[in-house]
């Protein structure tokens, strides 16, 4: 009987196998890549030019976040603060560290502090800083406890879906305006000694709710679902 | 494309204030850091070596591409690139980034200038706006005015200083002119002649006196390539002093305009269509509305819009003004008048023998005569600037004699400081007593009359300088060249027409180093100081008389204007008979009637060009003509019957010939031309212009005579051989079968005032949908679930009564939302991506149509069809009822354009933005990339949309959103969310002169748009089709004498009577469907499911 198959069909089932597990490490690398906060920059965390501890300024000595970034409720965009801004205390307190050599530099002369980018929306997305904080969502949905961080770094991802989380419930994240920039910031729950950790956070959680729905009606609060929102 | 910290540039740009870092500076610094130029480098060699481009050889133009490659570079790489945000070292005040400010400016004009307010974000300025305080009494801006930005951003303007269209340097051509003024002062001025344009400006007035009293022989000479003059020639002649006229329209009853397209190329454009509008404003049957006469030989928006037209040829008006003039007098003469009626009578007796007038048109005459004593007192005449002086004096008498000089007509004085016209300078020049030419603007190597030979005569000049925007025909052949200043770029001042002052002030630095006509005038009259900020200021406070002026100098900037600076009015002017009835016994009426051996020869502005000055603005070669929707090109407009005669077809070439010299271009066939009269439009064909403009059209200055510039007839024409392809969009989108008529479909609904009077109802008895049963619609409608239903819902009303059709809708919503220009060839092929299109409908006899306008844009179909044929979901509507374009997610499968029935939807074939126009079939071989200077016009909060996707109307969702969010930030913790009525519009309503465009929250009935959707006139566009449209129609109401011969009902509504029978028959039956209708009905019928 003649060959049917050539012979070296015998090797056909190890280079099947081969190419499949090639295909399958591909398929899960790249999905590990596009799914996952990998891709969304979740944990990316720079050097900056200046050691510049927010933890210090928002956090222990207490500086509101419209310090410097003062267009954070004018605008679409949240300025980062000019050299002139840090000088303004700093032509006083440790005027001479080193640290801060940089900052004298720049605002001698007149150039810019080249800061590294952390947060970025795509080019195709209008987000407006503006309208979120002017209306009850604080600073710390999106960027985190930057009152804690030495280092900025990204701490939430800015996908679609995380932003629709909260355009669709916003009862869950709203609070009242005037805690927008208080980071540390919870609603009061009635404190009961008997609540151990999980359950005070579900009281909390119920608290906020129960608030947050309550701020909804009052305010008209209605954030947009639809396309036009953000893309325009 | 997106704000970004990465340039940060200032709010404005004030000369006076020095401190703090400015834009320019800044980056210039910034982009020589070693860092920036390694990574440059390496990253993108070619890339670098661009930046030896010629255009981008200022830095920080360098900076802009830098930073538009650095964001590419991300989409080069699978991780996101480090990026860097630079914010300023020391903060301006008052500035934020990405947020938009407004400043007061002026577009310098002929006669007046046009107040705007120009936004600027993150200083560069990016939309015209009008400004609506100004006394001067604008709603909206022209073509030209929203175009007038793409000029500040055009890569090919005159970047540098010329020798003889070689390069030189600023230093030494300035050290020219400061020679020329030494020596002048010296000489007095001997020798030293200045050629500039017409323009309201009074500090280059101010520097001009100035100049002739220190040199008392310069000779000043001014030069328009089309002369506005002739009305104040006319009222020299009828009052003994040179004024200029201001037609106030909206008060008045009858309107007779004499070849006068004041709602087109006329001066003061926008103006007179908001008072034209103003004056046809009805909503209900109990209003009045104005009538226009026009008499007219070319097709022009004004004859477009008239009730009655007249067609006669532009020499023949003459006769036509004497014969209506005549009646009057008999019926209103007086005392004082009779030697003009005399005159007349005696130039019409002698004049009868020859053209005289035809029958028709003597009974035009005589019905509008009528109407005319009828509405006395209410009544204003114009004449066009292309008629004779004579024709300019006749109707300044008849104005006085009607009472028109009361309200509608207001004199000013209008004193010229020219010494000598452009005859008189070339005669100089060939005499050779022309020692230096100083020539600021204009460009009269291409633009002066045929006969007078320029370049030649320029050529004896022993030195000439040149001011110019671009490296254009004279710059090329002058010794010196200068670049000028853009508007927006240095300080100026300006008057509006009603003379009030103005200022126009700069939002950026000169991009290319240009200098404005004030600084070099001050520095011909030696003046040590030739800042244009600190010239304008001492200007400023001469016209306040203050020595503490500051105050009033930041609330005129402010402003826009100075209050109380208009100026006077001329009251109790008495025209002086006699001298009129001379200019009418000595002008020169036609000699033998036209025929077709001896055609009239109109040349005109066109409507996107003007007299040239816009040859390089892509938006306005791509905006189609009003009225013959050729886009790209100047045609030669012949008549229908001229058409027959001579066996012509759209496209052929043929040769003009007049007076020996003849000029060859594609023939265009245009209904309503008078018979005999060709129209060239002037403005294209030139030879030194930059990339868009070059190889547009066919130069009709080339035939055009110094004796007759405007019109002359014994010309002929002849056949070439040729064709040439134009690219029109005249049935782009149609909505019809058969091209330009309706065939009865009811998309643009008319009526005579009589009628609308009878039945108030008639838009809504017309159309399908008033006999068709309602069975629901095909569609699903999303804002049927009240949840889904969100706080504003937007809608849009066009009245049609008021639209004349000026397509500045149509630059306005380019400039907005960052629609590219395609190119000739792409416009051939319907691939034009204008978000708005202006459909033009004849309707009628092809001698004499009616035209009907109608604005269409994306309608917002509540139910729409576009919507359930996406399979991608890539338009949606959102929760306020607009139908919206997710550009991700568009594949381009164009299901949605299929399906539309209104035909809006634009697909970007190609990457407009990115590649050239004229490789755009090269692929991925042609070079790719924005010119640097264009990135900067782009609106950023719009996204520029790259090859594959849809594209439609938005509704200017980038407003909506920015109005909302403002509201928001307002209302914080209250829940005051709600946008008032009025707080922003649309672009296109915006930049509408007529006020024809009203848009916003139907779910507010207290809302202007509301109002007018409860109007008896409002129409949905095809509504049988019950795509609930959220952009709806008032339909037009036309003002025909019922005296006057031909139609009294619109002609499209005899086209829908005569297919569909008459629609008021069946107001009862409507309930019941259309089950007792005849024929037609079913006919019109089953071409609706077509």
């Amino acid at each position: 009987m003649s060959d049917i198959f050539p012979k070296w069909t015998n090797r056909l089932p190890l280079m099947a196998l081969i190419g499949g597990a090639i295909l399958g490490v591909t398929a899960v690398a790249g999905s590990w890549y596009y799914l996952t906060p990998e891709y969304s920059r979740v944990g990316y965390q720079p050097t900056q030019p200046v050691a510049f501890s927010h933890a210090i300024h928002a956090g222990q000595l207490g500086l509101d976040c419209r310090y410097c970034h003062s267009a954070v409720d004018q605008a679409a965009h949240s300025n980062v603060p000019s050299s002139s801004t840090c000088m303004n205390c700093h032509l006083q307190i440790r005027s001479t560290s080193p640290k801060l050599e940089v900052v004298r530099e720049s605002y001698e002369s007149d150039q810019p502090i080249p800061w590294v980018r952390i947060h970025q929306t795509p080019d195709y997305v209008y987000f407006n800083h503006s309208v979120h904080v002017n209306r009850g969502v604080s600073c710390v949905q999106c960027h985190g406890r930057i009152d804690q961080m030495d280092e900025v770094r990204h701490e939430k991802s800015f996908s679609m879906s995380f932003c629709l989380e909260c355009h669709r419930n916003p009862e869950k994240y709203i609070r009242p305006v005037d805690q927008v920039y208080n980071l540390g910031w919870t609603p009061t729950v009635a404190v009961d000694s008997e609540l151990d950790g999980s359950a005070f956070l579900d009281a909390l959680k119920k608290e906020q709710i129960s608030k947050g729905k309550e701020l909804v009606e009052h305010w008209d609060v209605n954030p947009p679902t639809s396309c036009s929102a953000c893309h325009r | 494309m997106k704000n970004s910290d990465l340039t940060p540039m200032p709010k404005s740009v004030n000369k006076s204030s020095q401190s703090g870092p400015t834009y320019w500076r800044s980056l210039d610094q910034l982009a020589d850091t070693p860092e920036f130029q390694e990574w440059a480098q390496r990253e993108f060699p070619a890339g670098a070596s661009e930046m030896n481009d010629p255009f981008t050889r200022r830095r920080f133009v360098q900076l802009m591409s830098a930073s538009f490659l650095l964001a590419g570079f991300g989409l080069t790489g699978c991780r996101r690139p480090e990026s860097r945000i630079l914010p300023f070292a020391k903060q301006p005040e008052d500035y934020i980034h990405g947020e938009p400010d407004y400043f007061a400016t002026a577009i310098p004009g002929k006669t007046g200038s046009t107040p705007v307010l120009v936004k600027s974000v993150d200083g560069r300025p990016v939309k015209i706006e009008v400004n609506r305080d100004h006394p001067a009494g604008l709603a909206g801006t022209d073509v030209f005015g929203q175009a007038s930005i793409l000029d500040l951003y055009d890569p090919d303007r005159a970047y540098r200083f010329t020798s003889k269209g070689a390069g030189s340097d600023s230093a030494t051509v300035l050290d020219k002119v400061s020679q020329a003024s030494k020596k002048f002062l010296g000489s007095k001025g001997k020798g030293l002649s200045i050629l500039m344009e017409t323009s309201a400006a009074p500090t280059r007035d101010r520097l001009l006196k100035s100049i002739k009293q220190k040199m008392p022989e310069a000779k000043l000479c001014s030069y328009d390539a089309v002369d506005v003059s002739a009305s104040t020639h006319g009222s020299e002649v009828a009052f003994g002093s040179k004024l200029s006229p201001q037609y106030h329209l909206s008060k008045a009853q009858v309107i007779v305009s004499l070849d006068n397209d004041f709602l087109g190329l006329e001066e003061d454009a926008p103006r007179m269509i908001r008072e034209y509008a103003q004056s046809r404003k009805i909503f209900s049957p109990e209003d009045s509305i104005s009538r226009l006469y026009q008499v007219e030989s070319v097709f022009s928006l004004t004859g477009a819009n008239a009730d009655h037209r007249l067609r006669a040829s532009s020499g023949g008006i003459l006769q036509v003004a004497v014969d209506l003039a005549e009646k009057i007098l008999s019926a209103k003469g007086a005392a004082a008048s009779a030697p003009l009626k005399t005159a007349l009578t005696k130039a019409k007796a002698a004049n009868s023998g020859k053209e005289g007038l035809w029958k028709s048109a003597v009974e035009w005459v005589g019905g509008c005569v009528e109407d005319v004593i009828a509405n006395s007192g209410h009544v204003v005449f114009m004449a066009g600037s292309r008629q004779p002086v004579a024709v300019h004096a006749l109707v300044h008498a008849l104005n006085h004699l009607l009472g028109a000089d009361k309200e509608l007509v207001r004199y000013r004085s209008n004193e010229s400081l020219s010494d000598q016209t452009i005859e008189d300078l070339v005669s100089d020049l060939n005499k050779g007593s022309v020692d230096t030419l100083l020539i600021l603007g204009g460009n009269p190597a291409y633009n002066a009359a045929a006969d007078l030979n320029w370049s030649a005569a320029q050529a004896k000049a022993k030195t000439s300088i040149r001011l110019g925007y671009y490296q254009d025909e004279t710059t090329v052949i002058s010794n010196w060249g200068i670049p000028q200043a853009h508007y927006l770029e240095s300080w100026s001042d300006s008057a509006t027409c009603d003379g009030s002052w103005t200022p126009v002030q700069p939002l950026i630095e000169p991009l290319l180093g240009g200098l404005t006509e004030i600084e070099i005038l001050a520095r011909i009259s030696g003046l040590s100081d030739t800042d244009p900020y600190s010239l304008v200021r001492d200007t400023f406070s001469n016209a306040t008389g203050e020595l503490e002026f500051e105050e009033s100098w930041k609330q005129a900037l402010h402003d826009g204007y100075l209050d109380g600076s208009a100026a006077a009015i001329e009251t109790d002017l008495q025209p002086d008979f006699e001298s009129v009835a001379s200019s009418i016994t000595t002008a020169k009426f036609p000699t033998e009637p036209l025929s077709v051996d001896n055609l009239e020869v109109v040349f005109t502005r066109d409507y996107s060009m003007d007299d040239g000055r816009y040859n390089n603005n892509g938006w306005l070669q791509e905006c189609p003509d009003p009225i013959t929707k050729v886009t790209w090109d100047n045609v030669i407009s012949v008549s229908p019957r001229l058409a027959r005669k001579l066996d012509l077809k759209n496209e052929m070439v043929v040769q003009v010939t007049v007076n020996g010299k003849s000029v060859e271009g594609p023939v265009w066939i245009q209904p309503g031309l008078a018979d005999f009269t060709v129209v060239l439009p002037l403005g294209y064909g030139r030879e030194k212009t930059g990339r868009v403009g070059l190889g547009a059209g066919f130069n009709a200055y080339s035939i055009r005579s110094s004796t007759n510039p405007n019109f002359t007839s014994k010309a002929s024409l002849s056949l070439t051989r040729k064709t040439y392809e134009l690219a029109t969009t005249q049935e782009h989108g149609s909505m019809q079968e058969g091209g330009s008529f309706m065939q009865g479909r009811a998309i643009i609904r008319e009526a005579n005032l009589d009628q609308y009077k009878e039945h108030p109802n008639f838009a809504t008895s017309m159309g399908m949908e008033a006999h068709a049963k309602n069975e629901g619609s095909l569609y699903p409608n999303p804002l049927d679930d009240p949840k889904y239903r969100g706080v504003h819902q937007w809608g849009m009303v066009i009245d049609l009564q008021s639209c004349i059709g000026c397509t500045a809708c149509m630059v306005a919503c380019q400039s907005e939302n960052n629609i590219p220009i395609v190119g000739k060839d792409q416009v051939r092929r319907g691939r034009e991506m204008h978000w708005i299109r202006n459909d033009r409908y004849y309707t009628g006899n092809i001698e004499d149509p009616q035209v009907a306008n109608q604005p269409v844009a994306c309608q917002h179909c509540e139910t729409a069809p576009c919507e359930s044929v996406c399979p991608v979901n890539a338009t949606v509507h959102d929760d306020e009822g607009l139908n919206v374009m997710a550009y991700n997610r568009c594949v381009g499968t164009r299901y949605c354009s299929n399906n539309c029935p209104y035909k809006v939807r634009r697909f970007n074939f190609f990457d407009y933005n990115q590649r050239p126009l004229d490789k755009l079939y090269w692929g991925p071989l042609a070079e790719k990339g924005m010119p640097d200077l264009l990135q900067m016009v782009k609106n950023p909060d719009v996204t520029v949309r790259m090859r594959g996707v849809m594209e439609k109307c938005s509704y200017c969702v980038q407003r909506i959103e920015q109005a909302k969010i403002r509201q928001k930030s307002i209302a914080k913790d209250s829940d005051n969310i709600k946008v008032p009525d009025g707080t922003f519009t649309s672009a296109c309503a915006q930049a509408c002169p007529a006020d024809a465009i009203t848009f916003g929250d139907t779910s507010d009935p207290e809302s202007e748009v509301s109002k007018l959707k409860e109007n008896s006139r409002n129409y949905a566009l095809l509504g049988y089709l019950l795509t609930k449209p959220r952009t709806t129609y008032l339909a037009n109401v036309r003002n025909m004498n019922p005296n006057m011969p031909g139609a009294v009902v619109p002609a499209s509504f005899k086209e829908y009577e005569e297919k569909n029978g008459d629609p008021f028959a069946h107001n009862d039956d409507h309930a019941q469907g259309h089950s007792d209708h005849s024929e037609p009905h079913s006919d019109a019928a089953k071409k609706g499911a077509h």
